[in-house]
């Protein structure tokens, strides 16, 4: 991934020079070898230039780095660094159990059918806010965190499926799986991004 | 009017348009921010796909 963007700047970087070539002296065309060129320059380095810019920005747009950008999401950025375990968000980020890279794209995506173009689509909503609409004192989530996002990784898992208090309640089980019982709001793991409290509380600060 | 020198002046115009398209698509990616993706996208994407479309027009339409 490191790699990427300069490999892809260089290509846009070649195919540049080529085509200012091409614009230049377009009498080149007129041999065999020139209309080849053209067709190189004008039509099948720009196409890939595309393609490879546009999933290399879809990739990018995963990023932890990338949904922080925005200052809206600063608080909640920090709430990955809380130094307290019952905070799910910064349990999961500070353990790796998601990607750390990829963290708010992990549980915030949408482990459906399009899921992923639907997080994307509601990210271009959130760009048009940022810069043109009004940003929102209090976030929230577009509909009820469901389940299906945590079960994606806990599914068959030994902690979650004969975890101690998962199994107290025969019901229980089987109601998280049907998104009958929140796994968040439940009052079980129900201390998420507790942006408004950010300031009472202490920061775990990791290991260069 | 002389038709290569017609052809030479749509190739010219197709290479303009992707000059445009590719530069907005270097500097996205060298600005690592949301907007950007999105002109990326838009922007790049319409001038590139404008220079290629110039780019089959001029061969098509092209008086053998």
């Amino acid at each position: 991934m490191a790699l990427r963007t300069p490999l892809l700047i260089s290509l846009i970087a070649l195919s540049l020079m080529l085509i200012a070539l091409l614009v230049a002296r377009p009498q080149m065309t007129s041999t065999r070898g020139g209309k080849m060129l053209a067709f190189l320059v004008l039509f099948a380095l720009p196409l890939l230039c595309m393609a490879v810019g546009v999933s290399s920005e879809m990739q990018r747009s995963k990023s932890t780095q990338f949904c922080l950008s925005c200052h809206v999401m600063e608080g909640y950025g920090r709430s990955l660094y809380i130094d307290d375990p019952a905070h799910l968000p910064a349990a999961h980020f500070q353990n790796h159990r998601v990607p750390a890279d990829q963290a708010c794209y992990t549980c915030h995506t949408n482990y459906a059918m399009f899921g992923g173009f639907r997080a994307k689509l509601h990210g271009l909503r959130h760009v048009y806010v940022q810069y043109l609409g009004t940003i929102p004192q209090q976030i929230h989530l577009y509909e009820p965190y469901n389940n299906r996002e945590c079960l994606h990784c806990h599914l068959g898992a030994r902690s979650f499926e004969e975890g101690v208090v998962h199994n107290a309640d025969p019901d229980l089980l089987p109601a998280v799986k049907a998104n009958k019982v929140s796994c968040l709001s439940s009052g079980c793991h129900d201390t998420v991004h507790d942006v408004s409290r950010l300031k009472d509380l202490t920061f775990w600060k990791p290991k260069e | 009017m002389n038709l290569s020198s017609d052809l030479e002046r749509q190739l010219q115009r197709s290479g303009l348009l992707l000059i445009i398209g590719l530069g907005i698509e270097g500097v996205c990616l060298l600005w690592a921010r949301p907007i950007a993706f999105v002109l990326m996208v838009a922007a790049g994407g319409f001038f590139c796909a404008a220079g290629v479309a110039v780019y089959l027009y001029a061969l098509v339409s092209r008086k053998l």
